[in-house]
């Protein structure tokens, strides 16, 4: 009851958090120098001024700011994101039709860094001052240093232009197979992408969930644990994980809106068609509502991804809840 | 499990990660002397692959890679360093506000931190970066606007701990300003801990301003290793070079920033310490 | 015996040369898969002036004239057209047997509403040549274009870009929110079918094309490739046919011209004729002495320029009007490379070098538009620092770059234009005083004026006498060569590559913007 009451008191929060955020980067981006016409006009070789003032009719953009602001507000709470000025098309179809790509691309990544990293981790922890443990320690320092960008065209150079068993760009081949090829086909487009944007994130949840763990390790209830005579992996399992494993939950709620920046650049290098490289292209392009649009969904994403993040730590361990 | 052999491992890390650094430092200050070439001249032929006259080979244009690479480690290190003094001197003041005053200024500058938590900040810096147009200045700027809220919270929780300590009692009593007691009494001891954390994030920084660069967000009049990464992508099959190195600098700079980060980190994390028995 | 053998064997060689040397015949039906890049934001004709959106729409409608590779006009929707004696009145016979593809018939209607009313609405540089006209029907398959003043350019200004389109889909619209836009319906050979969002365009057949048993094409795919090396891939492993323009890196384009079933071909542009240029802020000193701006096009090296910059693909630029255009003057001022030569006009100038070398430091915006370009900066501060020139080079992207040029917000620019198939219709209007218009891109940005030059420029458009203009734009070539109204570096060459199994891709001066009927894929 408590928890339902807790969520409806969380909705009106986000939501003004989301608005702000809107008119923030509404702000922001009439600020930047040069106008949706201008790069029309600059594409085609050909302007005047009949032309830049039709394209400023057409996008409303020849209202006064205060009346675009307000129609742009408006539009946010009907969850109308407006129309891409570059392809007249809803900035909702343009989004969505691209958010699948980013999601099969960073989902992954985030759970290969959590699961690999964080076992990596406590594994390390337990071993501390090891070979073993200084093998991880290192790996997980290299990749963390690595930029991942790099790391992409690392690997394209290796498995695509060396050894050639990889496809170096795209997520399917450009003339679409169906089924199960179609499948096959974009599960080995998606591996050196995927692999890219995780082992940065996996080094991070390594190095988190190792210090945790020895700082669980050296705590008082472990010991006596021990002294009462738990075997080392019931400790394990049943105390240190679960407490080892809150910050890299936490963590996870707070990575969600960098993986967006590591979407845009890996999606950059591997031509991945996903919302990042969208929203970069559209910065270019001055499509203010496609910007706009791509900055409310990861907001709203981060936003979603906290309150998960929050439900999952609950449940791990419920003291938090109570506090 | 076994006790950690921390001192040796402590002081190999270090080791290691200042003397990189160092030389990286040399380089950046002494790149007019070290740089065989001038960075910018066309002192060879059109992509020549790493030889005796250019250990590094030369890009598109016929310049001097190896030349390019000693001059980039200015801008990787000034960008690194000053965006993380601008975004730690912008936590703090944030952080301490918070955590001093608590309650309403608590809970406005909180909403303020979670805000910037919130929006995806590699988006935003490259927002904000467009809008100002690429320049070192506004690079920085950009990227410190946008780190700043781990300092923040960690600011905040340690003044909001340190708050309620006596010594902090005995100098309201005393009569002392906020001010006073914020910037002479609390300041001092809650500063140790972010020092790990910003040195951590210079290490971010420098990937950060990589990453921007790459991205063609970069001064054209610097000479930067992302820079040269992103430009040389459409030939980089054939011109390995032109990717591999600069970006082993960036490797090599980073981790020593890392390595250095983590012993200054073990040195203030307390359970470590006790366990090196320190 | 032996002889009789060689002798036969000597025939029967001669016959098989023979035989290849016939013309093949063209294989009928195939999928032309060709790439595009970057994805136009539409493809209506006229609406869209972007390279790939022309590329597109070029298949689906058609102009009343086509041009060869000398620019001399042809028939095409127009079966025959007329020019009166005095340059005032020019009356073209419309073709009879064309359908719209959605059935209805082509007529004057159609013709009189594409240049009375929607080009003059909706395309900023065509508009411009059509202002001066007035269009009528005579009958349903006549059409005259009247001028107040004979105007030279005229004859060539009925191709690429003045496509026609249905007037009974267009008439009394809202031209850029009609629906057609989204599925156009033209006369060309090809029809359109579907745009997949990033992916590809596709163009089907159009079994009712006026040119009878033509297309041979059955269908076209225009594949979207974001990334420039996965292109040249798909080039190079013959998954896909065709590429041009920017599709392709030069230095790809390099290397796949060295395959053998890759051909390479620089014509097609003729229409276009880019010419690539540094224009400087007159209004500013030091840019508003010649000297300066003749010291700039002594010290950078064009050749290094189109060799290395461009990888060879592109020509030196001596002047405003391309290599190619009838009008072209090579007798004016050259520009060799010669440092020593700029450094002496600086110092004539009054701009010595200072302790530190530095004679004066300025600024170049640089064209956002890709790698190559911003080496072509680089360059040039490479070669202007030489001479004891600091630049200082301006970041900026599309947006940005175009702000700041049409605003003359800059001390030197870098671009490239298309200087069109008559310099009155796209050399003219960088140089004329009174074509400063703020605000518009494509204009006179730099502010650069000679009374000598606007008139030359208005006599040699007023005029359809081919010789006289000739001399006129003689004339004009020398004084603004001379007194280096921009910086000409190089024109630009597009390569159109493609598989040897496609024929026909380039055919007259439209290129691959040619409405591809006769092209055909061998199996």
């Amino acid at each position: 009851m408590r928890f339902v009451a807790a969520l409806l008191a969380w909705l009106p929060r986000a939501f003004l958090m989301l608005a702000a955020i809107g008119l923030l980067n509404f702000a922001l981006i009439r600020m930047a120098p040069g106008d949706p016409a201008a790069v029309l006009a600059g594409e085609s070789g050909a302007s005047d001024e009949q032309f830049i003032a039709a394209i400023h009719r057409d996008y409303g953009l020849d209202r006064p700011l205060r009346e675009q602001v307000f129609t742009y507000l408006r539009r946010l709470a009907v969850l109308d994101l407006g129309m891409s000025y570059r392809t007249q098309r809803p900035v909702a179809s343009v989004i969505f039709e691209r958010v699948p790509a980013t999601l099969l691309l960073t989902v992954p990544a985030l759970l290969l860094a959590i699961i690999v990293g964080t076992s990596l981790g406590t594994l390390a922890a337990t071993r501390a001052g090891t070979w073993k443990d200084t093998l991880i320690t290192s790996m997980a320092m290299l990749f963390y240093a690595t930029p991942v960008f790099w790391v992409g065209l690392l690997l394209i150079l290796l498995f695509s232009v060396s050894l050639e068993v990889l496809p170096p760009f795209g997520m399917a081949s450009f003339i679409k197979k169906t089924g199960m090829p179609g499948v096959l086909d974009v599960l080995q487009h998606l591996i050196m992408p995927v692999l890219s944007l995780a082992l940065f994130y996996m080094a991070v949840y390594v190095r988190v969930a190792r210090a945790a763990t020895i700082e669980v390790l050296g705590r008082g209830f472990v010991r006596t644990a021990y002294a009462k005579g738990l075997s080392s992996r019931q400790t394990l399992r049943r105390h240190v994980l679960r407490n080892a494993v809150l910050p890299s939950v936490t963590l996870a709620g707070l990575q969600v809106g960098q993986l967006m920046g590591g979407a845009v650049i890996i999606e950059s290098v591997f031509a991945w068609p996903g919302i990042g490289r969208l929203a970069f292209d559209a910065l270019m392009q001055r499509d203010y509502n496609v910007i706009l649009g791509v900055f409310f969904v990861s907001s709203a994403m981060v936003v979603v991804a906290n309150l998960l993040t929050d439900i999952v730590l609950r449940l791990i361990d419920p003291r938090i809840g109570r506090n | 499990m076994q006790r950690p052999a921390l001192g040796g491992l402590r002081s190999w890390r270090f080791a290691i990660g200042a003397g990189a650094l160092l030389l990286i430092a040399l380089a950046a200050v002494f790149a007019p002397v070290l740089a065989p070439f001038d960075p910018w001249e066309i002192v060879g032929g059109q992509l020549q692959a790493p030889g005796a006259k250019h250990v590094l080979g030369t890009d598109m244009l016929g310049r001097d890679v190896m030349s390019g690479i000693i001059y980039g480690a200015r801008v990787s290190l000034v960008i690194g360093l000053i965006s993380t003094a601008c975004s730690v001197a912008i936590g703090v003041l944030i952080g301490s506000l918070a955590g001093y005053f608590g309650g309403f200024v608590d809970r406005v500058l909180m909403r303020f931190t979670e805000f910037f938590q919130v929006i995806p900040s590699f988006l935003f810096v490259v927002l904000l970066v467009a809008i100002m147009t690429p320049s070192m200045t506004s690079i920085v700027i950009g990227i410190a606007l946008v780190i700043w809220p781990p300092v923040a919270r960690l600011v905040r929780s340690e003044f909001m701990t340190l708050r309620q300590r006596e010594f902090v009692e005995a100098a309201r009593v005393a009569g002392l300003s906020h001010g006073r007691i914020m910037m002479a009494e609390i300041m001092p001891n809650a500063l140790p801990p972010v020092i790990a954390v910003a040195s951590l994030m210079v290490a971010t920084s420098i990937l950060t301003e990589a990453s921007l660069s790459f991205l063609g967000l970069a001064d054209p009049n610097m000479i930067s290793w992302g820079y040269m990464i992103g430009a040389a992508r459409t030939v980089f099959r054939q011109a390995w070079w032109l990717s591999v190195f600069p970006g082993l600098s960036l490797l090599v700079t980073v981790l020593a920033v890392t390595l250095l980060a983590d012993v200054i980190g073990d040195r203030h994390n307390p359970t470590l310490r006790a366990m090196a028995g320190g | 015996m032996r002889r009789t053998l060689f002798t036969l064997f000597i025939v029967w060689s001669c016959t098989l040369s023979f035989a290849s040397a016939q013309n093949v015949e063209p294989t009928r039906g195939g999928a032309l898969q060709s790439l595009l890049w970057p994805e136009p934001p539409g493809i209506m004709s006229g609406q869209f002036l972007q390279s790939p959106a022309l590329l597109v729409s070029t298949k689906l409608f058609e102009p009343l004239l086509t041009y060869d590779f000398a620019l001399n006009p042809k028939a095409h929707l127009a079966e025959s057209w007329e020019i009166a004696p005095d340059g005032k009145r020019y009356t073209f016979k419309l073709r009879r047997n064309v359908k719209w593809h959605d059935g209805k018939p082509f007529t004057a209607d159609d013709v009189v509403f594409t240049f009375g009313e929607y080009l003059i609405d909706v395309h900023p540089r065509i508009k411009l040549v059509f202002q001066r006209t007035k269009v009528s029907k005579i009958d349903d398959y006549t059409v005259e274009f009247r001028l107040d003043e004979p105007f030279g350019p005229l004859v060539r200004s009925f191709g690429i870009g003045t496509e026609i389109v249905p007037a009974h889909l267009y008439k009394g619209t809202d031209f850029r929110k009609n629906p057609n836009n989204a599925a156009p319906v033209g006369t060309g050979p090809f029809k359109f079918k579907e745009w997949k969002r990033g992916e590809y365009i596709h163009l089907v057949k159009n079994a009712d094309y006026w040119r009878r048993g033509l297309p041979y094409l059955d269908e076209i795919y225009y594949r979207l490739v974001p990334d420039a090396a996965t292109r040249a891939i798909a080039i190079e492993s013959q998954q896909l046919h065709l590429a041009t323009q920017n599709d392709l890196e030069l230095l790809h384009v390099d290397r796949l011209s060295k395959l053998p079933y890759i051909a390479v071909t620089t014509k097609g542009w003729e229409w276009g004729s880019p010419i690539v240029w540094i224009e400087m802020n007159n209004r500013k000193a030091p840019f508003s002495d010649k000297r300066f701006r003749q010291a700039v096009m002594y010290a950078v090296d064009h050749t290094f320029i189109r060799d290395t910059v461009f990888q060879g693909y592109a020509k030196i630029a001596t002047g405003p009007i391309h290599s190619g255009s009838p009008f072209y003057e090579p007798n004016v001022r050259r520009y060799a490379f010669d440092p020593a030569k700029a450094e002496s006009l600086l110092d004539e100038m009054g701009l010595k070098r200072g302790a530190n070398g530095v004679r004066t430091t300025i600024k170049l915006l640089g064209l956002p538009y890709g790698e190559m370009w911003n080496r072509a900066a680089e360059y040039t501060k490479q070669a202007l620092k030489k001479v004891g020139v600091e630049v200082v080079l301006e970041p900026s992207d599309a947006a940005g770059w175009s702000d700041r040029t049409r605003n003359w917000d800059f001390e030197m620019t870098m671009y490239f234009l298309t200087t069109l198939s008559d310099p009155a219709l796209g050399v003219s209007r960088t140089f004329m005083s009174d074509n400063q218009r703020k605000g518009v891109l494509f204009t006179n940005h730099s502010g650069y004026a000679n009374p000598k030059v606007d008139e030359l420029f208005i006599r040699a458009a007023a005029t359809a006498n081919e010789a006289e203009r000739k001399k006129l734009y003689s004339e004009v070539q020398k004084i603004m060569v001379d007194e280096a109204a921009v910086a000409w570096l190089v024109e630009l060459v597009w390569p159109t590559v493609y598989n040897k199994k496609l024929h026909n891709v380039v055919i007259d001066s439209s290129g691959p913007n040619g409405n591809f009927a006769e092209t055909w894929l061998a199996k």
